[in-house]
This record gives C-alpha cells, structure tokens and sequence, in this order.
C-alpha cells in the first residue's frame, strides 16, 4: 500500500466516520422529536377493587372516553390513560362503594391536557353513577341502576339492565336491548331505543329525534315527547298497547289499524294540531308521544 | 268544577290543602294533577334552595320585574322599587302560573348560583363586578333578567380563574349553543300561547321550554364555576 492510497482511505474513514456523526446526530434529532410529538404521559394505570355484591361505582371525568363492562368477578377494576400527565385519578373505597374521578394538578389545565380515558369492569350487578362533560360512555352488559350526567358526551348502553336515568345537554343515546326502566333528558341529543324490553320510558328531547324499535310490554308505560325532531316508533302486529299522539305544528304519520280507546275517558278530537288516539289488540300498554312541531311516525315493523 | 276554576283555587293556596271540590277534580283529571304536581315541585325545589331564608338582592326583584313587564304579564310603575318582603307575597299568585314560575325557578337558581359564587371566591367576585349591574343605577338602565342570565353564563368562564381549571371550550359551546336552542322554543312558544291562549299542550310546552333553561343555567353555572367537573 503507497502512501496516496493510504491518505485515500485514511481520508474516506475520516468522511465515513463525519457523515456517521452526522447520521447519528440526526437520528438522535429525530427520535427526540418523535418522542416530544408523542404523549409523554400515556402511560395506563390501574387499581383493583375487591368488593361484594352490588357495588356502587361512581365515576367523575371532565374528559375523555368511559367504558365500562362486566364480568363475573366480585371485583372492580379500574384502568385508565391520561393524556398528559397532568390530570390525576383519585380513588376511594368504603365497603361496597368505590368512586373515581380525575382532578387536575396544575391551574389552568385546558380540557384535552385533562383528558383521561377509563376501562372499568365491575360485576354484572352493580351500581353505575357517571358524570361527565364530554368524552363518549359505552356501559355493557351491566345489571343495575344507574345515572348519567353529560354535556356532550354520547351515551352508548347495550345490554343492560336497571333503572336508567339519563341526562344530558346535546349527547345522544343509543340503547341497544336494554331492560328495565328509562329516563332520558336531552335538548339537541337524539335517542335510540333498538331491540327495548323496557317496561317504562320517559324520554324528552328538545330538538333531538327520538327512535324506539322494540315491543311495547303488557302493563308498560311509553312517554315520548319533544318540540321540534321526529318521534319514530315502530311495533309490531302483535303488540298491544293504547296510543295518544299529538303533534301541535307537525304530522302524526300512522301506519297502524287502531280501534276506538276503550278503556280511558273518551278523547275529543283536540282543535289544536294533529292527534291520534287508539288501541291495537287488547290495549296492555300505555304509548303517549307528543311534539310541538315535529312529525309522529308510528309505523309496522317489517 | 272546570279546570280554570282549579287553577284559580291552586293560585290561591299558598301551603295549605285544597278544598275538597278541587281535590275531587284532581282525582279526574289528569292535566290538573301534573300542573298541581309541578307547582308542588316548584315549591320543593325554592324551598330547598332557601328562597325563603335568603333575601336576595334587589336587582334580581327589580330584573324580575322588567323581565315581567316587558313580557306583558305585569303592569306597574317603574319608579318605586317594591321591598323583597312584600313583593315576594304580592307576586306569588302571579308566579304560580306556569310561565312565570319557569322565569322564577331560573331566577332563583341563576341567584343562587350567583350568591354561591361571590360567597364562595373573592376571584370571582372581581370578575364578575365588571358586568354586573350597580346597585345605585337607574331603574331604566337595570338590564332585563334574561340579559343577566346569558351575561353571566356566557362570560363567566371565558377567562381562567386562577385555582380552577380552565373550562372546556367545547363544554361553553355546547351550553352557547343549546341555550340558543332552547331561547328558540321559548319564543316560539310564547308567539303560540299569545296567539292560542286557550291552548292548554302550547302552555306545557312554553313551562317545559322554561323549565328545561332553568335546568340549563344551573348546569353550565355549576360547570363554569368549576371550570368544569372537578
């Protein structure tokens, strides 16, 4: 080897090992970027509770998802990932009643450094009490009575079963086989009742649609009204139930072959607006849907 | 008896029970049992907040009064300012019927609400003084009660108040918006009972419209004031 050739590749080792620098610092750039970019405090936490039969859960959280499920544990645990570290959850047990909620640590937290999504999973029976601003709330399969409180927050509840009483300002609801007894109060929310063996709804919307696909059980009572969305409700042949609907600007759509009311003090057609009254079969069930100016829909199950 | 017969006798009776003609025609007649039920849960719900116990301040009588007036419901000087004592047992028949008793339970849960708050956070009060309207100002420059309400609860989490956590915007905007909403049906249904007074379902719906703002104020008052849930 001469000695050119040497200064040669002594001086491409020299550019290699530069440029290798170089790399190296920008990787090292790029990864500290991406680190920064990312959540630095997504980390997941979780507490587990040991308790007996029908716990009451209670569960304040400003923002963020909610979900809750059962199993058959005589357990709750509760799971949760803050968005930015700078929320804290603060637990407490007493005998059969555990409560959760998310408190910021710093003044002036804006709500998605609050955020904080929970995963908690409580025995079948159990208590629910949610509160929360916005942030959606899935329950499933729990068995028991239960409150929600939101501003804007979805409600999604599938398989439950209990007395519900929902209140919200502009979240909807969406009840998938639910069981038991509702009462839902929205101003621009839509409701949704799909597959329902409910034995009593009161559900008001403002502005919001209401929709109720189910049977209408013997001896129930079915209060729908709101002031300017469509109430849809859709039965079935075999379904018996009495009917009052009214709509004072709107339509009431019927889709329906009813009889005469023969259990109540007759109804005089009302001079104000649309009315329907009437019964199907042996008239078991009680249905009242009323709207201001929106349009009745009662129609046949295909 | 007729059912605006029962009502004359439900304005009059302040505490004590009904007579037993009236208390007959509530057994028969359902709409007369839930507008007894309501004014029964109207008093429940002022007595719980203290209305009685707390004498509150003179611009709210005075808001209430404009608010009244320029409703067409009541007819008076503008010049003397009535003592709370006394006008609060002048205007109970008045504020039994539905309309009003919306505007009033709103009133006393936005005073509430309002008393709360500069009791409990000299911050606040700070804050607040800059719109709220002087107790020495002319009665023809006291703004209206519903002023009042939408300047306090469109303002009062518009700034971080130090301590509290800063309120969520889509929270305010939710609230903005739905009471918008809400404004929007008490208009309409105030233009139908206008126009339709004999029209019992338009009445229940301008006292549910009522009911469902009163129910909104205290919500985003308790939601601005702690910068939302704590």
């Amino acid at each position: 080897m001469n000695a050119s050739s040497y200064n040669l590749r002594a001086a491409n080792t020299a550019r290699i090992s530069r440029n290798s620098v170089r790399l190296g610092a920008l990787s090292a750039a790029m990864a500290g970027f991406i680190l920064a970019a990312s959540p630095a405090h997504a980390d997941r936490a979780e507490k587990h509770f040991p308790v007996q039969s029908k716990p009451k859960i209670t569960v304040r959280n400003s923002n963020g998802r909610i979900q809750v499920k059962a199993w058959t544990r005589n357990e709750v645990l509760v799971a949760w990932t803050s968005a930015s570290g700078k929320s804290t959850v603060e637990t407490e047990e007493a005998g059969n009643r555990v409560e959760v909620s998310t408190r910021t640590i710093d003044d002036g937290v804006s709500a998605d450094e609050s955020k904080t999504d929970f995963e908690i999973t409580v025995p079948v029976e159990s208590e629910l009490n949610v509160r929360t601003d916005s942030g959606n709330v899935t329950v499933e399969s729990v068995h028991g009575d239960m409150t929600f409180d939101t501003v804007g927050a979805n409600l999604q509840l599938s398989d439950v079963d209990g007395y519900m009483v929902v209140k919200t300002i502009d979240g909807s609801l969406i009840c998938t086989r639910c069981s038991g007894k509702l009462e839902a109060n929205s101003i621009s929310g839509n409701v949704q009742m799909i597959q329902p063996t409910l034995d009593s709804v009161r559900v008001q919307t403002s502005s919001g649609n209401i929709f109720f696909d189910g049977s209408f059980l013997s001896r129930g009572i079915y209060i729908m009204k709101n002031f300017s969305g469509t109430i849809e409700v859709h039965f079935a042949s075999s379904d018996s139930f009495d009917v009052n609907a009214t709509s004072l600007k709107g339509n009431v759509v019927n889709q329906a072959s009813f009889k005469p009311d023969a259990h109540g003090s007759p109804h005089p057609a009302s001079k104000w607006g649309q009315s329907l009254f009437g019964t199907m079969n042996e008239g078991h069930a009680k249905v009242e849907l009323s709207s201001f100016s929106g349009t009745i829909k009662i129609l046949k199950r295909d | 008896m007729q059912c605006e017969q029962f009502e004359q006798i439900l304005e009059q009776q302040e505490n004590g029970a009904l007579p037993t003609r009236a208390l007959a025609h509530l057994e028969g007649c359902g709409v007369c049992r839930a507008l007894s039920a309501d004014f029964g849960a109207i008093r429940e719900i002022t007595s719980e907040l203290g209305v009685d116990g707390i004498a509150p301040p003179e611009r709210v009588w005075v808001c209430l009064r404009n608010q009244l007036e320029a409703e067409g419901l009541i007819h008076g000087s503008r010049t003397a300012s009535p003592s709370p004592g006394r006008a609060s047992r002048a205007w109970w028949a008045v504020l039994q019927r539905p309309a009003v008793a919306g505007v009033f339970l709103g009133l006393v849960l936005a005073a509430a609400s309002t008393i709360g708050y500069w009791s409990n956070l000299p911050h606040a009060r700070a804050h607040y003084s800059e719109f709220a309207p002087q107790p020495q100002q002319e009665v023809s420059s006291v703004p209206t009660a519903d002023s009042v309400f939408k300047e306090e609860v469109l303002t009062v989490g518009n700034d971080s108040i130090p301590g509290l956590r800063r309120q969520d915007i889509a929270v305010r905007d939710s609230i903005r918006r739905n009471l918008q909403i809400v404004d929007n049906f008490i208009a309409i249904c105030e233009k139908s009972v206008r126009e339709q007074p004999d029209n019992q379902m338009a009445r229940e719906y301008l006292y549910g419209a009522y009911q469902q703002k009163a129910e909104l104020l205290a919500t985003a008052t308790n939601r601005s004031l702690t910068g939302g849930l704590q």
